[in-house]
C-alpha cells in the first residue's frame, strides 16, 4: 500500500515539474546574438560538412548563432516542413530538395531573396554562381533559394569487373555501348541463376525518376516542359523505357536495384548514382570505381539535383541573420570545403578557382567528372514539383522494370496521372 | 493426465517427444532472427557479403558496436527513451487506475454510456491524430519537448479496461467491508483495489513501457533535434543515410534498441505472463 | 430520510466519478476524439497543409477516393494482410499453447523465447528481416536453397512483398496470442477432462468438444484485437517495403500517411482516415454479433 502512495507521490511530482520541462525547452527571446535554426538533411560526410560549417560560422562572429537540426533524409525533412507549416512553427533556413522550391514558394512558405541581394553591401555577387544551378531557385521571376549541395546523376563503373570481362576500364559512351558492356559482364551459374550482371537500374527510391530523366535527355527528349506539357508519349522516352525493360527482361543483363549495396557487393558492374555519393562509393569499394557521365545517345545533358537552401524565417531580425549565414554557406571557401569532402559540384566560379578546390582536383583527377558535367546541366522536369510528381514517376519505373508492362501503355497512364495531379494540386 | 501416463506409457512418451519437436522447431524459427542480428553485428564487412552465409564470424568484431554507436548520439537517445517511456508509464497507469476504479465501483447515471465512449476510442487509429495533435501541441508550445512526446499518449483505454475487469473480479464483499469501515473511494482504490491488482498492474506497466519504448511514428513527427529523439527514431535516421551503411553496423545499432526491453522482459517474464493470464481474458 | 441519504451518496459518487475519469476523458477528448472531428472537417476541403487557404470541395475527396484504383488495391491488401495474419497467427499460437499446456520439460524457456518478439522494436524488426530477405546474401536465400528451391527477391517482388510483410507480422505477434491462449487453457477446469476420460474420449475429440469451445472467449478476444491491429499495420511495412513495389504491399495507414505527409493531400488523407475508422468500427460490430452466436462463456 505504501508503494501506491509512493506511486501517487511520484505522479504528483512529475505533474508538478511539467512547467519546468516546458521552461527548459521553450527559448526566451535572446538578447545579444540572434539565434536561428537551420534544418539540414543528409548523413555521412555530407551531413558532417554542414555541421562543421555551422560551427565555423558560429565561431567566426558573435552576432548570429546557428543551430543545425538534422531532420532525416530529404523526404522526411519535407514531411517535417509540412507539419511545421501546418502548425506555424517554422525553422529559419532549410536545406531543400531542389524541385520543391516551386511548390513551397507558390504557397508563400519561402522568403524572396531579391531584397537581400539588392540591399547587400558586402560584395555578394549573384552573377558569380553557375547559371545552370540557379534556374530552379527562381519562382515567378523572384529568387527563393541559393544552390548548396548540387549534384548530377552519374554512372559508376566497376573497372575491375569490366576488365575481367575483357572490356576496357572506362564507362560506355552511348546507351548501345552500355547494353553491349552489360551483355559481356553478365554471368550465370549452371542452374541459370545470375552470378553477376551488367547494371542496376535504380528503383524504389525517391530518386528513381532522376536517372530516367537523364536518360530521356540523352535521347534528345524531355519528361515535361516548363508549361507542364508532358512528353512521355514521344519517341525518346519510349525508346529509353523499351531499352531498360528489354535489358531486364529480354537480355537479363540488368536488374532493378534498390541500393548501392548491389554495386559494392559486385552483384552488378554499373550503377547510377548522385555525384554526392562519390565520396562514399570511392571510400567503401574494394575495387576500382570509375565515376562517369551517364551514357549519351543523342547528346549529353543531365537534370541537376541535390539541395538548395531557402529562407523560411518569419521574423525580420532573424531573416537578416539567416541571410548572413546563407552568404557564408555559399561562399567560395565553404563551398570548396563541401566539394572536397563530398564530391558535390562547385556552385560558383569563385569556388572553382579557389586554391583548395584547384589543388584538390589536380590531386584527384577522377573526381573532375563533377566539374566537367557542369556545362551539361539543366533543371529537372517541371512535373517533379507537383506534390505527387516524384511518386507517379517512381511508379512508372516500377511498372516498366518490375511489372514488365508495355512501355507505350505505361507512358500513356503516367501522362494521364501527371496531368490529373497538375490539375488537382498546381493549377 | 498423470493417470494416462501410467496406463499408456509408450504413447505418452511419443506425445511428449512430439511436443518437444514442435516447441523446439518453433523456438528456433522465432529465435533465428535474433541470432542472425547478433551474429551479423559481429562480422566483418567481407563476412557479411558471403554466400552461402556463415553462421559465426571467425574473428568477433566488437568494434562494430563502437562504429555503430558513433553513427548517431545513441547515449542521448537512451536518455530520452528512458525519460519519456518511464514518465509515460507512470502517468498512464495512474490515469488508467482512476478510470478503471470509477467504471468498476462508482455508481453514476451515465457510467455505461461513458464506458462505451471510452471503448470507442480504442477503435480510432492513432494515425488520424498526426496532424490535429501536432497543431494542438503547437498551441501548447510543446513541440520538441518531452511532454510533447509523452502527454498525447497517456490517455488510457486498454489499461483502464483491463484494470476494470480485474476490479470487478474482486469479491464485492471486500468493497462492502471497505464501505462499512467508512473508506472513501480514494482510500478504497489505494488500500483495497490496487493492492489486489498488483500482478495485473505489473503486467500493465511492462506492456506500456514496451509500447512507449518502441513507439516510432509520433516521436518522429514531434521531435526536431537529435537532442530530443528517442531510440527507434534515431535508429530509423541511421537507416535513411544517403549512402549504404553496412548490415553489420545496422544490426549492431538495432541491438542498442532491442536489448533494454529484452532485459526487462526476461527479468519479469513470470509476473508478466501470470498477470496477463489473470486480467486480459476474463471477457 | 432514506431518499435524502441516497441522493447525498449519489452526489458524492457523481463528483468522485467525474474526478476519477476527468484526466482520462480530457486527454481522450483532446488527442483522440477531436482529431476525428478535425479530420472530418478537413476531408471536405482541398488543402496542402501550407496554403493559408482551404478550398471547399464537398464530398469530392470521397468521390475521388472511390474511383482511385490504388485505394481499392490498398483495401484489398489490407484485408488480405489482416485475414492471413490473424488466422495463421492464431492457429500457430494455439498449437504452441496446447503443447505448452502439457507442461513439457523446458516449457518456460520455450515460452520465453516464443514471447520475446513481442518486445522488439518494429524499426529493428524491419531491419533484421529486410536483411534476412536480402536476395543475395540473405538467410532466406540460403534456407530455400537448402530445401532445393530458389528464394524470390521478397521485398522487391510484386508477388512476394505482401507475404513477406505477413511473415514478419506473424513472427512478431505469435507470442502475445500464445500467452493469452495459455491463460485461457489454464482456466479450463481439469475435472472436465477427467470426466471425458471416463467416457473414453480421444485427444482430438477432447480438443473439438471441450477445449476449443471453452477457449472461445480467448479466441474471440484475440480475433478482434489482432484484426484491428493488422488493419492499423504501419511501422514494419513503411520501413521494409514502403508499400511497394507498385503498391502491392501498401496498406491503409501507410497510404494515408503517404497522402498526408508525402504528397500533401491533407483532405484526401483525412477522407482515408475516416474510411479506416468506419471499417474498424464495422468489423468490431460484426464480430460482436458473431460472438454471441459461437462464443460459449
Amino acid at each position: 500500500m505504501r508503494k501506491f502512495l509512493l506511486l501517487s507521490l511520484v505522479v504528483l511530482c512529475v505533474l508538478g515539474t511539467l512547467p519546468l520541462w516546458a521552461g527548459a525547452v521553450v527559448e526566451k527571446a535572446p538578447e545579444g546574438p540572434t539565434k536561428i535554426v537551420y534544418w539540414r538533411s543528409l548523413t555521412g560526410v555530407a551531413g558532417d560538412v554542414q555541421d562543421e560549417l555551422v560551427a565555423k560560422f558560429n565561431q567566426s562572429q558573435d552576432k548570429v548563432i546557428v543551430e543545425a537540426q538534422f531532420q532525416g533524409a530529404y523526404a522526411e525533412l519535407l514531411q517535417k516542413l509540412f507539419a511545421a507549416l501546418a502548425a506555424g512553427e517554422m525553422p529559419d533556413l532549410v536545406l531543400l530538395d531542389s524541385p520543391f522550391v516551386t511548390l513551397f514558394a507558390k504557397d508563400g512558405a519561402l522568403v524572396s531573396l531579391d531584397e537581400f541581394v539588392k540591399k547587400d553591401t558586402s560584395g555578394f555577387n549573384l552573377k558569380d554562381f553557375i547559371p545552370g544551378l540557379m534556374q530552379d531557385g527562381y519562382y515567378a521571376g523572384s529568387l527563393y533559394a541559393l544552390p548548396l549541395m548540387r549534384s548530377t546523376p552519374l554512372l559508376y563503373v566497376n573497372g575491375d569487373m569490366l576488365a575481367a570481362a575483357g572490356l576496357p576500364r572506362r564507362a560506355p559512351k552511348t546507351w548501345d555501348e552500355f547494353r553491349e558492356f552489360c551483355k559481356k559482364v553478365t554471368k550465370f551459374d549452371q542452374a541459370g541463376q545470375p552470378i553477376q550482371q551488367g547494371a542496376g537500374f535504380t528503383i524504389g527510391q525517391t530518386t528513381a525518376h532522376w536517372y530516367f530523366q537523364g536518360g530521356v535527355y540523352s535521347f534528345g527528349g524531355q519528361v515535361s516542359d516548363e508549361n507542364f506539357g508532358i512528353h512521355l508519349n514521344e519517341e525518346p522516352a519510349i525508346k529509353l523505357a523499351t531499352l531498360w525493360q528489354d535489358m531486364v527482361f529480354k537480355d537479363k543483363t540488368a536488374i532493378p536495384s534498390n541500393s548501392h549495396d548491389d554495386f559494392l557487393n559486385k552483384k552488378v558492374a554499373m550503377v547510377f548514382g548522385s555525384t554526392g555519393s562519390m565520396g562514399n562509393l570511392l571510400s567503401r569499394a574494394d575495387f576500382e570505381v570509375i565515376p562517369a557521365f551517364m551514357p549519351a545517345q543523342v547528346k549529353n545533358q543531365v537534370p541537376v539535383g541535390g539541395a538548395v537552401i531557402a529562407m523560411t524565417s518569419s521574423d525580420k531580425r532573424r531573416q537578416e541573420a539567416t541571410w548572413e549565414f546563407m552568404k557564408f554557406m555559399t561562399n567560395a571557401e565553404s563551398n570548396s570545403q563541401i566539394v572536397i569532402k563530398t564530391g558535390y559540384m562547385p556552385i560558383s566560379k569563385a569556388s572553382m578557382v579557389y586554391p583548395a578546390t584547384v589543388a584538390y582536383f589536380d590531386a584527384n583527377p577522377i573526381r573532375k567528372v563533377a566539374i566537367d558535367q557542369l556545362i551539361y546541366t539543366c533543371p529537372q522536369a517541371s512535373v517533379i514539383s507537383l506534390g505527387k510528381g516524384t511518386e507517379i514517376l517512381r511508379q512508372m519505373v516500377e511498372k516498366l522494370l518490375i511489372g514488365n508492362r508495355d512501355p507505350k501503355k505505361v507512358m500513356e497512364e503516367t501522362t494521364a496521372d501527371l496531368l490529373k495531379e497538375y490539375n488537382e494540386s498546381f493549377k | 493426465m498423470g493417470n494416462v501416463a501410467k496406463k499408456r506409457p509408450f504413447r505418452w512418451y511419443l506425445g511428449r517427444l512430439g511436443t518437444q519437436i514442435i516447441l523446439l522447431t518453433i523456438s528456433l524459427v522465432i529465435g533465428l532472427p535474433f541470432f542472425w542480428m547478433v551474429t551479423t553485428s559481429l562480422k566483418s564487412p567481407a563476412e557479411v557479403a558471403i554466400f552461402p552465409p556463415i553462421w559465426w564470424p571467425k574473428v568477433i568484431r566488437w568494434d562494430n558496436f563502437i562504429t555503430a554507436w558513433n553513427l548517431a548520439p545513441f547515449g542521448r537517445f537512451y536518455l530520452n527513451s528512458t525519460i519519456t517511456a518511464s514518465t509515460g508509464v507512470v502517468l498512464e497507469v495512474a490515469i488508467a487506475s482512476l478510470s478503471a476504479y470509477a467504471f468498476a465501483r462508482i455508481r453514476f447515471k451515465y457510467r455505461d454510456i461513458l464506458f462505451l465512449v471510452m471503448l470507442a476510442a480504442m477503435m480510432i487509429p492513432s494515425q488520424i491524430g498526426l496532424i490535429p495533435n501536432y497543431v494542438v501541441l503547437k498551441h501548447l508550445r510543446w513541440i520538441n519537448t518531452y511532454q510533447g512526446i509523452v502527454i498525447p499518449h497517456v490517455s488510457s483505454v486498454f489499461g483502464a479496461f483491463l484494470l476494470r475487469q480485474y476490479f470487478l473480479s474482486v469479491p464485492s464483499a471486500l468493497y462492502d467491508a471497505a464501505e462499512i469501515e467508512g473508506l472513501g473511494h480514494v482510500q478504497t482504490l489505494f488500500y483495497i483495489a490496487l493492492p489486489l491488482a498488483r500482478p495485473v498492474l505489473g503486467t500493465l506497466v511492462l506492456y506500456l513501457f514496451l509500447a512507449k519504448w518502441n513507439s516510432y511514428l509520433w516521436p518522429l513527427i514531434v521531435t526536431n533535434t537529435q537532442s530530443m529523439r528517442t531510440l527507434p527514431v534515431g535508429l530509423a535516421m541511421v537507416r535513411t543515410a544517403e549512402y549504404a551503411i553496412g548490415p553489420e553496423h545496422l544490426m549492431a545499432a538495432s541491438l542498442f534498441v532491442l536489448v533494454p526491453p529484452l532485459i526487462v522482459y526476461f527479468i519479469a517474464q513470470k509476473q508478466l505472463i501470470e498477470g496477463i493470464a489473470a486480467g486480459a481474458v476474463k471477457g | 430520510m432514506k431518499r435524502l441519504r441516497m441522493s447525498r451518496r449519489a452526489r458524492r459518487d457523481m463528483f468522485a466519478f467525474i474526478g476519477f475519469t476527468a484526466p482520462n476523458f480530457l486527454l481522450l477528448g483532446v488527442f483522440v476524439f477531436w482529431p476525428i472531428i478535425y479530420s472530418l472537417y478537413l476531408s471536405f476541403f482541398k488543402w496542402n497543409m501550407i496554403s493559408p487557404k482551404k478550398t471547399f470541395l464537398g464530398v469530392a475527396n470521397y468521390q475521388a477516393l472511390f474511383s482511385d484504383p490504388v485505394f481499392w488495391q490498398v483495401t484489398r491488401n489490407t484485408l488480405t494482410l489482416a485475414l492471413f495474419t490473424v488466422f495463421i497467427k492464431l492457429a500457430i499460437a494455439l498449437t504452441i499453447a496446447l503443447q505448452l499446456n502439457r507442461n513439457p520439460k523446458g516449457g518456460s524457456i520455450y515460452r520465453a523465447i516464443i514471447f520475446s518478439p513481442t518486445f522488439t522494436t518494429s524499426v529493428a524488426v524491419a531491419m533484421v528481416w529486410t536483411w534476412i530477405f536480402e536476395p543475395t546474401y540473405g538467410l532466406f536465400r540460403y534456407l530455400f536453397r537448402a530445401l532445393g528451391s530458389t528464394s524470390p527477391d521478397w521485398v522487391h517482388s510484386v508477388q512476394w512483398s505482401l507475404p513477406a510483410v505477413i511473415i514478419v507480422l506473424i513472427w512478431s505477434g505469435i507470442g502475445y496470442d500464445m500467452v493469452l491462449f495459455l491463460a485461457g487453457l489454464k482456466n479450463i477446469p481439469l475435472e472436465i477432462y477427467d470426466a471425458a476420460l471416463v467416457d473414453g474420449v480421444s485427444p482430438w475429440q477432447n480438443f473439438i468438444y471441450i477445449t476449443f469451445p471453452l477457449l472461445s472467449p480467448t479466441t474471440f478476444f484475440l480475433t478482434i484485437t489482432s484484426f484491428i491491429g493488422a488493419l492499423k499495420a504501419f511501422d514494419i511495412i513503411s520501413i521494409m517495403t514502403e508499400g511497394g513495389p507498385l503498391n502491392t504491399s501498401n496498406v491503409y495507414v501507410l497510404y494515408l500517411y503517404q497522402n498526408a505527409f508525402q504528397w500533401f493531400k491533407t483532405g484526401y488523407a483525412s477522407a482515408i482516415s475516416l474510411i479506416l475508422f468506419l471499417l474498424i468500427m464495422i468489423i468490431t460490430l460484426i464480430q460482436n454479433k458473431l460472438a454471441s452466436r459461437w462464443v460459449h462463456y
